[in-house]
């Protein structure tokens, strides 16, 4: 055999049939219907698990009054997705029959998620160090605060977004106030202790009160006012599902005392 | 463990012997040497196009991170707006495609034609499904009631100034999702019909199948972290 030949044999190239037509040198492998419909099955039950445990912690915090620390419910979520995701790269997209190249190439993106999740809760962590630096510029965001832009994008003279002013208030409490005139007018002879009734009663966390939400409930004591929010700039970490017994008679007195001034003018 | 070898030698349809879209009559372009050099090198094409999708879908996952460290009451309240039925059983239903499009594989190795596109089909109901229970399960009624992103939110009785936040989050995450559920069934749609038509996959010849299953599963995928992330983490 000839050098050229002995290469064009190591390569798996036949100059008789330069495209391969004929020439299967090995076939590919397929996957056996046992194998594919165990990995389902298995999907399937860690699917069912990840339910039964987000069940099992909500049921564990009512049943014993608890309240369970957030990576609990993360950490568990997380972990059986992960193992899901891998079952379905090893089996289903055969990489665990695959070149080991293609399996790389996924670990290697993997590795790029990670330093970008990496650096950006490098970011988060550490913006205390700047905040005092940034006073005055840096604000909250993602509340619509802000929101007082002509809504008309002046380059095409086209409407992006609705018009959306907000004089300062949250975007929250601006559509609060937009359904609270509407519901008003709808209503005849409602007074506002009806309206604040039926709020209450269509909010789906009773328990997590906004900070500047001044209403008849507040005025009654059964708000938590003077709770500090989260911020850009630091995280108010909240436990315990009663506020209420926690109030300060004082400051709910105050509240109403100002709530009564308020509706003066 | 079995080849695509062992299915070569099955027959050809009479009226697709010599139709130069038969996967029999398939050549490998003139600049591979053989077919297994294309295929291979296709298919690490498709995962390095992934590898890209992956890093988009990633994009999102750190925004949920970002934000979820930043305003964990918005982030609880909303993801206690969402029924974790819906999003199971769409779960359950990528899950089962997943599975019906890696056996469109198997068929199309082992050149079971008939197969291949029951396969294929269930798959097409699968993802007609889950966009339906999407559109109407939750986004119409979330919409209806004002639990839009940014400043279409209008929902008057949210609880947290940043829950506008979360649905913009929420409608990016699964709206990207969504169309790639449009993309994907759109790609198994184009194998179905070639598959009717021509027989065009086969034993030796079955790129297009198997990279349009990888795109599938990874539109699976991400479902499998968004799934817990939106619904079940509070």
């Amino acid at each position: 055999m000839s050098h050229a030949a002995e290469h064009n044999a190591e390569l798996g190239w036949n100059p008789e049939d330069p495209h391969g037509t004929n020439t299967h040198a090995h076939g590919h492998v397929v996957v056996g219907w046992r194998l594919q419909l165990g990995v389902l099955a298995a999907l399937l039950f860690f699917t069912a698990l990840t339910v039964g445990f987000y069940s099992l912690e909500k049921w564990a915090e009512v049943a014993f009054l608890i309240d369970l620390p957030n990576w609990v419910n993360i950490v568990g979520a997380m972990s059986i997705a992960s193992i899901k995701a891998t079952l379905v790269c090893m089996y289903f997209m055969q990489l665990r029959y695959d070149k080991p190249l293609n399996t790389f190439a996924l670990l290697f993106c993997l590795f790029a998620v990670g330093l970008f999740l990496f650096f950006s809760m490098i970011d988060l962590s550490t913006r205390g160090w700047v905040t005092e630096y940034k006073y005055g510029e840096a604000q909250d965001g993602g509340t619509g605060v802000a929101l007082d832009a002509d809504p008309r994008d002046a380059r095409f003279g086209i409407r992006i977004s609705p018009k959306v002013s907000t004089g300062g208030q949250n975007l929250i409490d601006t559509r609060r106030a937009e359904y609270q005139a509407k519901w008003m007018k709808s209503h005849e002879g409602a007074t506002e202790k009806d309206w604040w009734a039926y709020y209450y009663g269509h909010v789906k966390h009773p328990q997590k009160m906004s900070d500047d939400t001044e209403n008849y409930f507040a005025q009654l004591g059964f708000d938590s006012h003077g709770d500090e929010l989260s911020t850009a700039d630091k995280r108010v970490v909240r436990t315990g599902r009663t506020n209420a017994l926690e109030l300060d008679e004082h400051a709910g007195h105050e509240q109403a005392h100002s709530a009564a001034h308020g509706s003066d003018h | 463990m079995q080849t695509t070898l062992d299915a070569y030698d099955t027959p050809a349809p009479d009226h697709l012997r010599d139709h130069p879209k038969h996967w029999r009559n398939r050549k490998a372009g003139h600049h591979w040497r053989t077919h297994d050099e294309e295929f291979d090198a296709s298919k690490l094409g498709m995962w390095l196009f992934l590898t890209t999708e992956v890093l988009l879908f990633a994009g999102i996952f750190c925004g949920y991170a970002v934000f979820r460290l930043l305003y964990p009451e918005a982030w609880a309240n909303g993801s206690h707006y969402l029924d974790w039925r819906f999003g199971g059983l769409n779960t359950v239903i990528l899950l089962i495609s997943s599975w019906t499009v890696a056996n469109a594989v198997r068929c199309a190795q082992l050149n079971n034609q008939k197969w291949l596109r029951i396969n294929l089909i269930i798959t097409l109901i699968c993802a007609a499904l889950f966009v339906w229970i999407k559109l109407q399960f939750e986004y119409m009624p979330k919409l209806g009631e004002g639990k839009a992103p940014g400043t279409f939110f209008s929902y008057p009785f949210a609880q947290d100034a940043h829950e506008p936040l979360w649905w913009s989050l929420y409608y990016v995450g699964t709206g990207i999702h969504a169309l790639h559920v449009f993309i994907g069934a759109g790609l198994l749609g184009w194998v179905l019909y070639r598959s009717w038509k021509y027989e065009a996959y086969g034993p030796t010849e079955y790129t297009m199948v198997e990279n349009s299953a990888l795109y599938w599963h990874l539109v699976d995928l991400v479902w499998i972290f968004l799934f817990p992330l939106l619904y079940l983490i509070h």
